[in-house]
């Protein structure tokens, strides 16, 4: 009963952090149908700028997660303008064109930084353990899950209460004539983008004490979280939310019964059936496209 | 037969020779150098083969780096068992006392051949029926395929006893076929590899200008429409993949006796991604065009990471970018665009033509 | 001889019924013209009977062959034929090519490995001379004029040759010289194909058609031959509404 109650709180925190990487993703691909590899990438870049402020500025994970958004936001809303803009037309070279810029930036960052491993300290205030009758709880990690909590409903309201929102969502459902509104169909992407990266970038910020910062640690986080966008249906929170919980739980439970690697190829290929055969997602949107 | 054809045709042939006088010429019949550009060859035969399935037929497959190191560890196996008596060291190592069932047959070398073909064929068969039975097509090809990329790798590296795990299998017998000892160092090697190559490339040939490579195109353009012509559409798609599996195994076997080791590195997501850079480069449309682009690719990399040890990768990665964007056919686009300038450089008045001639027509149906 | 008996069709989208209980036959050598106004149903029954759409309910025979769950390339070898409103042909290909795809008397894999890409279409060259587009072969589909399209698809269905060719609207944004030339073409094709067409254009309808079928909220509201159905007053009343 332990160790079950325990792995339920390992698959809880993976898929808050899951959640976290999936949002930004999930909102890149819903609105503009960009499968971004270079996510994974933003997740790092994120990482890397926490360790930075951390070390060079003494800026703790907590104070420094806006001025991380900031930072890797621009870098989204560049790449963005420069490349993803004169690729909306055609969404197979984008997978193609995001996945040579998630190798420059990887490489930037190896160049310009190094390829061994940084650490960053986790805040003070979150060290320590609760304890529940056998389930012990780390507090950074409980932390992690109402954080992604809190993201998610901030991108909800963000997509449903706002005008920002408001255009989005005309735009994903047609464009040319949101455009005859008056909508900037342009800006409307480049900031959605630079929002999904900024999304990536917390993330990056939040698993430092976790994970170890190294300029690779993106590109096994993509694949999981694109599996749970995939999962969780086109564009939609709830559904990448649920998505989150379940490959997060999933792999946990997987693993006591089995090993840590089998249970996650049982997890991919339990992933791939659900692909093949709801391949609009858990929770599909109920529009006609 | 089409003009086309006989340009494919003419190609091939000035490739063929290239690869069978001018290399070796160039390289004045070195050993070494033979052996690195061998490795070259083995690779366009992987970038031809995923051209078929993508540029062909429409189908990113991600997981091309999989069926590739199914055929380079059926080889390895074989060669492994032929260095050692009786039990393979990694095994014994991993406390495996007995050799594995599956490791039995490929003593044979006739099977062994023959597993490195048809096995990638079979599992490349099974994703492809499993896939296109369900009508998926476009990014959800290249998501499946890339999760069972994943899946695969880490099943081969998790069964160390059977694979050697990460280290792969290394410590390698050279062929012996029936009067021939393999050296991967030597000019008749480097034959057979060329050899293979240029068989794959006129079975690509043949096949792009087949009506079956047609109506793959087709398909990759409107699957509907072609349905509602009586063609099975699933078959279709999953013979292009099983056949392009099968080349994909062809090379990898090739590619463990041009190393002399299989690691699980080839069978990752970012050697996956290498063989679609490659045929990017080079052009997805055309077999000719996807091959060269693997061996410019590699070749440039065998250069230039000399030069740029560190920054290597960080220009690939930048050429990538730029290729996508600007030469979304590749060279093989530049080419043909700049032979079809050439051709008729009065492109655009003839475009006028026919405008003002529809206009007239539609006049006319005024008039009446 | 009966050729295609449809019985009691049925298709539900969420609770809309498209097509309720439609029933009719169509003769062999045949031109039926289905009509009704928008949302009658009409693009949906042909739907139904290539197998774009799979029905609710009833039954669909060809020849007597129940086809009516069958997969579309089935249907289509059993000889079921579909032009569809958007003009569909495939702009990558070059014309001869388009034409070649349209030859699908043989459909399978091993004969599509074993021939070259346009060795059919040599045999099938007095089609493209009979559309005026031989000169234009070579030439890729997507640089046609809307026109030349149009007769490509034309084409692209005579070379296909099914016994039973659903057509909808097949004369959309034709010039008026181009309708009557269609017209004839398709009289000359219904020596040996049977043809079921929606088209909203009278004259035409005037000229082609052997019989004619109304339909309204999907189910059949008058048969007849044009003059029975100028003359009838439901279908007066449901155009008009009143």
């Amino acid at each position: 009963m332990d160790v079950i109650s325990n792995q339920l709180f390992a698959g809880l925190s993976m898929a808050s952090i899951l959640l976290m990487i999936a949002l930004g993703l999930a909102i890149i691909y819903g609105a503009m149908g960009v499968i971004n590899l270079a996510h994974g990438e933003f997740v790092m870049l994120g990482a890397y700028t926490t360790w930075a402020l951390q070390t060079y500025a003494g800026i703790g994970i907590l104070l420094a997660l806006p001025i991380v958004f900031i930072v890797v936001a621009a870098v989204g809303w560049i790449i963005e303008k420069v490349v993803v803009q004169n690729l909306y037309h055609r969404p197979l070279d984008t997978i193609l064109a995001t996945w040579g810029i998630g190798i420059i930036l990887q490489q930037a960052v190896r160049l310009g930084i190094g390829a061994e491993s940084r650490f960053v300290k986790g805040p003070e205030l979150l060290s320590g353990n609760t304890q529940i009758g056998p389930l012990i709880m780390s507090n950074y990690r409980i932390f992690l899950i109402f954080f992604s909590v809190a993201v998610l409903y901030g991108t909800w309201l963000l997509m449903t209460r706002t005008e920002f929102g408001m255009k989005l969502r005309a735009i994903i459902q047609n464009r040319g004539i949101s455009e005859c509104y008056g909508i900037e169909a342009k800006r409307i992407y480049s900031l959605t983008f630079a929002y999904g990266a900024g999304l990536a970038g917390i993330a990056g910020a939040l698993i430092t004490p976790l994970f170890s910062t190294i300029p690779t640690m993106g590109t096994g986080l993509v694949v999981d979280a694109f599996l749970v966008v995939i999962v969780g249906g086109l564009g939609s929170l709830i559904g990448a939310a649920s998505a989150a919980v379940l490959i997060g739980e999933a792999t946990a439970l997987f693993s006591i019964v089995i090993n840590d690697t089998l249970g996650r190829i049982a997890v991919l290929a339990g992933i791939i059936v659900l692909i093949r055969f709801r391949p609009r997602g858990l929770f599909p949107t109920e529009t006609r496209r | 037969m089409t003009s086309k054809f006989h340009y494919d045709l003419i190609a091939l042939v000035i490739f063929a020779i290239v690869i069978a006088f001018g290399v070796p010429a160039l390289m004045n019949y070195d050993g070494f150098e033979l052996n690195t550009f061998a490795r070259y060859l083995a690779l366009a035969i992987a970038s031809m083969a995923l051209a078929l399935s993508w540029g062909t037929a429409g189908l990113l497959n991600l997981g091309q780096a999989a069926t590739f190191g199914m055929g380079s560890y059926a080889m390895a196996m074989h060669l492994k068992l032929r260095a050692s008596d009786g039990l393979p060291d990694f095994m014994g190592w991993n406390n495996v006392s007995e050799l594995p069932l599956i490791w039995v047959p490929f003593e044979s070398l006739a099977f062994t051949l023959l597993a490195g073909l048809l096995i990638p064929a079979f599992i490349g068969g099974l994703t492809a029926v499993f896939m296109f039975r369900a009508r998926i097509a476009g990014v959800f090809v290249a998501i499946i395929t890339l999760a069972f990329l994943v899946a695969f790798q880490l099943l081969v590296i998790n069964q160390q006893g059977m694979t050697g795990g990460q280290n792969g299998l290394t410590g390698l017998a050279q062929l012996s076929l029936p009067g021939w000892t393999v050296d991967p160092y030597s000019t008749g090697f480097y034959y057979l590899v060329a050899g293979c190559l240029t068989v794959a490339l006129a079975i690509g040939v043949y096949l792009t200008h087949s009506k079956f490579g047609l109506i793959l195109r087709a398909i990759r353009e409107d699957a509907d429409r072609t349905r509602f012509f009586g063609y099975n559409v699933a078959t279709y798609q999953t013979a292009i993949f099983c056949l392009s599996a099968a080349l994909a195994g062809w090379a990898g076997m090739l590619y463990t006796m041009v190393l002399e080791f299989a690691s699980p590195t080839y069978m990752g997501v970012s050697f996956s991604l290498a063989i679609v850079i490659w045929c990017a480069v080079g052009g997805r449309e055309s077999v000719i065009a996807a091959a060269l682009g693997a061996i410019i690719v590699n070749m440039l990399e065998g250069r230039l990471s000399d030069v740029f040890v560190e920054g290597w990768h960080l220009m690939l990665g930048v050429i990538f970018v730029l290729v996508v964007m600007f030469m979304p056919r590749g060279i093989y686009g530049v080419i043909t665009e700049t032979a079809k300038r050439l051709h008729h450089p009065k492109r655009r008045h003839r475009k006028t033509d026919l405008q003002s001639s529809s206009t007239k027509q539609l006049e006319t149906g005024q008039e009446s | 001889m009966q050729q295609l008996q449809v019985t009691d069709l049925h298709v539900e989208f969420g609770g809309l019924r498209a097509v309720d209980g439609l029933t009719f036959n169509v003769e062999e050598g045949e031109i039926l013209c289905l009509l009704g106004p928008n949302g009658a149903g009409k693009s949906t029954t042909l739907d139904l009977i290539c197998g774009k759409t799979q029905p609710t309910g009833g039954s669909i025979r060809l020849n007597g062959t129940e086809i009516s769950q069958m997969l579309e390339f089935h249907r289509a070898r059993l000889g079921i034929g579909r032009k569809f409103q958007v003009p569909s042909v495939y702009k990558d290909l070059t014309v001869a090519e388009n034409l070649s795809v349209a030859i699908s008397k043989r459909p399978g894999i091993w004969s599509a490995l074993s021939r070259f890409a346009l060795s059919d279409v040599r045999e099938a060259g007095a089609i493209l001379e009979r559309v005026d587009l031989s000169s234009k072969s070579n030439e890729l589909a997507g640089n046609l004029s809307h026109g030349e399209t149009q007769w490509l698809e034309i084409a692209m269905l005579i070379a296909q040759d099914s016994k039973v060719i659903l057509m909808d609207e097949p004369t959309a944004g034709m010039t008026i010289q181009e309708t009557e030339r269609t017209a004839e073409i398709f009289r000359s094709l219904s020596a040996s194909h049977t043809l079921i067409v929606v088209e909203h254009d009278m004259s035409f309808v005037r000229t082609v058609a052997d019989r004619i079928i109304v339909m309204n909220r999907g189910a059949m509201l008058a048969e007849g031959s044009i003059e029975e159905i100028e003359s009838n007053e439901d279908v007066k009343t449901a155009y008009l509404g009143h």
